[in-house]
C-alpha cells in the first residue's frame, strides 16, 4: 500500500485550493472573532470569509481568511506532481507547492506556512515589460 | 511553399520522400497566427499538437502563463504566444489547440490565435529579419509567401527571456 497525504479542501473565492492537513494548527469560525487577523495572501480575497485557517508561522499563529472549508481528503503520494519547472520559475510566490490529482482534476496545493510568511507581496508579480527593444 | 496540418514535427515519414540533396536546402517551420499576423519557429521543437484539457489557473502567474494543464498524466504550463510577443491574450475558449514544444531546459504548451501547422520553406525564400519590427529582438528571419510574410522566432530565446523578466528576485 502506497503512502498517501491527507489534505484539507477548502474554497476560497471562486476556486478550490488543497493544503496538507497536517499544517493547519486549527480551523476558526464561523463568527471570526477579530477578522482582521487574517493575512490577506497571493491566492486574492475570500469573499465572503466564513472560516479562517490558522497556521503556525515561525512560532506565531496566522490565520488565512476562506469561503469555506469543504472537507478531508487522503490521496496517495503517487496523485501528487510538483509544479512544473517553467511555472515554478516565473511565479512570485513559492507557496504553490503543486498539484493533486483528484477526480482527475489537477488541485493546487498550498503550502500554508510559506503563503502566510509571504503576505500579499508575493501576489505582485514582477514588471512583465517585454524587452523587445534591443 | 508547402504546408501540412500534422501532429507533430518534421517531414511525413509516409510521403514521397525529399528529392536526394533538398534536405539542407529546406527547412521545416512550424507556423502559427496572432490576430493577422503570420509567426513561425522551427518545427523539430514541436513534439505534438493536442486540444488544450482544462486549465487550471495559477495564482499570481504573468499573463503570459494562463495556467497549466495535464496531458497524459504530465502537468504542462501554459505559454500565451501572442501576451508575449504582442501583449494581448488568445482567447482559450474549449478546444484550442495547444503546441507541445521542447525549449530547452523547459517543456511547455504553448498557444496562439490559431495553430497553421508545418511549413516547408525552401532555404533560398528565408531572408533576415528586418530592422523596426515589433517583435525583432526574437526574430531570426522573415519567409514570404502568397499570403504575406512570416516572422520567424527564436522560440527558446523568447521562453526564456520570459522565463528571466519574470523569475522573482
Amino acid at each position: 500500500m502506497s503512502d498517501s497525504i491527507q489534505l484539507l479542501l477548502f474554497q476560497l473565492g471562486a476556486r478550490v485550493f488543497a493544503a496538507r492537513a497536517e499544517n493547519v494548527r486549527r480551523i476558526a469560525g464561523p463568527s471570526l472573532e477579530r477578522p482582521e487577523d487574517g493575512v490577506e495572501s497571493a491566492l486574492g480575497d475570500p469573499w465572503d470569509p466564513r472560516r479562517g485557517l490558522v497556521v503556525e508561522v515561525a512560532g506565531e499563529e496566522r490565520t488565512l481568511l476562506v469561503d469555506g472549508v469543504l472537507g478531508l481528503k487522503a490521496v496517495p503520494d503517487s496523485d501528487f506532481q510538483a509544479l512544473p519547472a517553467f511555472a515554478r520559475d516565473v511565479l512570485p510566490t513559492a507557496a504553490l507547492a503543486g498539484f493533486a490529482m483528484l477526480d482527475e482534476v489537477a488541485t493546487l496545493v498550498i503550502d500554508l506556512p510559506t503563503l502566510l510568511r509571504e503576505g500579499k507581496g508575493a501576489a505582485l508579480a514582477p514588471s512583465e515589460e517585454t524587452p523587445r527593444h534591443a | 511553399m508547402a504546408r501540412q496540418e500534422r501532429g507533430s514535427a518534421g517531414p511525413d515519414p509516409a510521403s514521397k520522400g525529399p528529392v536526394p540533396g533538398a534536405a539542407e536546402l529546406d527547412i521545416w517551420y512550424f507556423g502559427v497566427r496572432l490576430g493577422e499576423a503570420r509567426y513561425a519557429f522551427l518545427a523539430p521543437l514541436v513534439t505534438e499538437v493536442v486540444r488544450l484539457g482544462p486549465l487550471t489557473r495559477l495564482p499570481a502567474a504573468p499573463t503570459f502563463l494562463p495556467g497549466v494543464f495535464t496531458h497524459r498524466g504530465e502537468i504542462l504550463p501554459v505559454l500565451d504566444l501572442s501576451e508575449l510577443l504582442l501583449r494581448r491574450a488568445v482567447s482559450l475558449r474549449p478546444g484550442v489547440r495547444a503546441a507541445i514544444v521542447h525549449a530547452e531546459p523547459w517543456r511547455v504548451a504553448v498557444v496562439a490565435d490559431e495553430m497553421e501547422g508545418l511549413l516547408h520553406v525552401p532555404r533560398r525564400r528565408v531572408g533576415p529579419p528586418p530592422a523596426g519590427h515589433a517583435v525583432r529582438d526574437f526574430l531570426q528571419a522573415v519567409v514570404p509567401d502568397d499570403l504575406g510574410d512570416i516572422a520567424v522566432i527564436d522560440l527558446p530565446r523568447l521562453v526564456a527571456a520570459a522565463r528571466a523578466r519574470s523569475a522573482p528576485a
